[in-house]
């Protein structure tokens, strides 16, 4: 009886290694290793532009300071593509083409914020100031 | 080659010595038997794992091909031991060649013998791909010992740029004196006409236009305007790029400049190259075929190297840029400093022009309105910058990646000809 209790123990047994080799991880696993695709380089210069649509609508100083540079540039090329500058151009015709918001922004005597902290130009009013300079 | 335990061995052994401190513990001679067959397998194991002899061949059927081409690469495992092996191998590569099959090959080989696998290199873009050394993962049969090492040669497969053919060349606004195909403002010898003048001492009689002298009854000749050559620096800006995965703006700048460099050397002019980025080379002008081949070499090794080093004009030599040169930038006018050394090279008198590469079909406008606000002033700030240089009387060809070059330079061609010269910013 008891030989026959350890011949049993080894038949489990053996089935036991069997059941556990094909278990186990296998030895040679290849990690398949393919090419990560390379990271999407977004170039700087529209990173910083979207920082700055939403820095511009929290302060009257960053819109002043920052946006405001970047409008008048662009407001200057197409102005001069229109045999305009923003100094010499007529303010009513100015306001025409611009729109009153764009120009209060761009006029070359506009002054520096008083209050600091008052709201900069919200999101609707950029995107109206896109629209013209888009127009222009 | 490198030896390791499978990771089996652990487990195996684990189990043998849970069943041995049962039986110990519980007093049961039969639980110590059940870690038999566990010892067992793995004394058998490590006797049989002898480390297999192996060695690899590996081979290109070309080491040269174009952009969109594909071609083979073939290795041969050779086993020397006197045993079989289970073999896993894969090819090591740079992240832009595909290789098919992807992953890693599994194979059988018997004693001495010798298997030959064969891939298809697939190259996803222009450059010098490094091809090899060829990872070997070899296993016992009983997967007990396992061993790994990087076997053959690392090969280069030079992927050159496909290039366009280009009918219309940017003319040069100054030519040199040497032999050449474009039309000098200068009169001299040539074959294009220039002028009609009176007759005056030293002109050969070649010259004399007989038509017009018999019909104004005073001897009147032609002046022609004489085939010179011209130096051309091609300017490739590798400050930054805009990348969409698998391709970007320096993908298809290096198309353009090879394609342009093929250009003008053929025309007999004189093509220096300064990859200008965060690093600085550059190869200074030479005619010929020699230099095509240099020039193209170094451009499949042009990559975007990110630095805040301030980089002007002053960083290039001045052996590079010869007075009187005609400037090819190609840029995707992301780089301030980039923009900056064009202003200086036009303020300083240099004939530019600028080939503007496109990154808007790389850039997409994020998910957010506010995104797509900064999108559309993105572009309208491309445009002022655009503007600003052709203000200077800087030629700017906005090229889009999947269009043909010929048309930007056609476009170029035509400011150039009604540009009047800036003389401030």
């Amino acid at each position: 009886m008891t030989l026959l209790a350890e011949l049993a123990l080894v038949v489990v047994a053996a089935i036991t290694v069997a059941v556990s080799v094909a278990m186990l991880p296998e030895a040679v696993a290849w990690r398949n290793r393919r090419a990560p695709a390379p990271p999407a380089a977004r170039p700087e210069q529209l990173v910083r532009l979207e920082s700055l649509v939403t820095m511009a609508g929290a302060s009257a100083l960053r819109a002043h300071a920052y946006l405001r540079p970047l409008l008048v540039e662009i407001t200057s090329r197409r102005l001069a593509a229109r045999g305009q500058t923003l100094e010499r151009i007529p303010e009513a015709v100015a306001k025409d083409l611009l729109g009153a918001p764009l120009w209060e922004l761009v006029r070359p005597d506009r002054q520096f914020p008083e209050d600091r902290h008052r709201r900069g130009v919200p999101r609707q009013d950029l995107a109206a100031m896109v629209e013209a300079l888009e127009r222009l | 080659m490198s030896g390791s335990l499978s990771p089996r061995v652990p487990g195996l052994l684990a189990l043998a010595g849970v069943a041995v401190i049962a039986g110990l513990a519980g007093g049961r001679p039969e639980l110590a038997v059940l870690a038999t067959p566990f010892l067992v397998f793995v004394g058998v194991g490590l006797v049989m794992a002898n480390e297999p002899d192996l060695a690899v061949e590996l081979s290109l059927e070309r080491d040269r091909m174009l952009e969109g081409d594909q071609t083979r690469v073939t290795v041969t495992l050779h086993n020397n031991s006197v045993a079989g092996v289970e073999v896993e191998l894969g090819v090591v590569r740079t992240p832009k060649l595909a290789l098919e099959p992807a992953g890693a090959v599994a194979v059988a080989l018997g004693a001495g013998s010798e298997i030959t696998v064969e891939f298809r290199a697939i190259p996803l873009r222009w450059g010098a791909h490094a091809v090899g050394p060829v990872v070997v993962q070899a296993r016992d049969p009983l997967g007990i010992a396992t061993w790994s090492r990087r076997l053959g040669a690392r090969l280069t497969l030079r992927v050159f740029p496909r290039e366009q053919r280009l009918r219309e060349l940017v003319a040069p606004l100054r030519t040199q004196p040497s032999l050449g195909s474009h039309a000098a403002r200068s009169r001299g010898e040539g074959i294009e006409f220039a002028d009609i003048r009176p007759f005056a001492t030293g002109d050969r009689a070649r010259q004399v236009n007989w038509r017009v002298t018999a019909r104004r009854g005073a001897l009147h000749v032609t002046e022609r305007h004489p085939e010179h050559s011209s130096d051309v620096v091609v300017l490739l800006d590798t400050f930054a790029e805009a990348r969409d995965g698998a391709s970007g703006t320096l993908d298809a700048a290096v198309r353009a400049a090879a394609s342009l460099t093929r250009a003008h050397l053929a025309r007999r002019d004189r093509v220096a190259l300064v990859d200008f980025g965060g690093t600085v080379h550059w190869l200074e002008p030479a005619f010929g075929a020699t230099q095509l081949y240099r020039i193209v070499d170094a451009l499949l090794a042009s990559e975007i190297a990110f630095s805040y080093a301030w980089r002007d004009v002053e960083s290039i030599p001045r052996r590079v840029l010869p007075p009187q040169a005609l400037i090819l930038a190609i840029t995707p006018l992301l780089e301030e400093r980039s923009i900056r050394l064009i202003t200086d090279l036009r303020m300083r008198g240099a004939d530019v022009t600028v080939i503007e590469v496109s990154p808007l079909a790389h850039t997409l406008p994020g998910p957010t309105a506010s995104d797509v606000l900064a999108y559309r002033l993105w572009r309208l700030e491309r445009e002022a910058k655009r503007a600003r240089l052709r203000a200077l009387g800087v030629a700017v060809a906005l090229w889009e990646e999947d269009a043909t070059l010929g048309p930007a330079v056609e476009g170029v061609n035509a400011f150039r000809r009604s540009a009047r010269h800036a003389t401030r910013v």
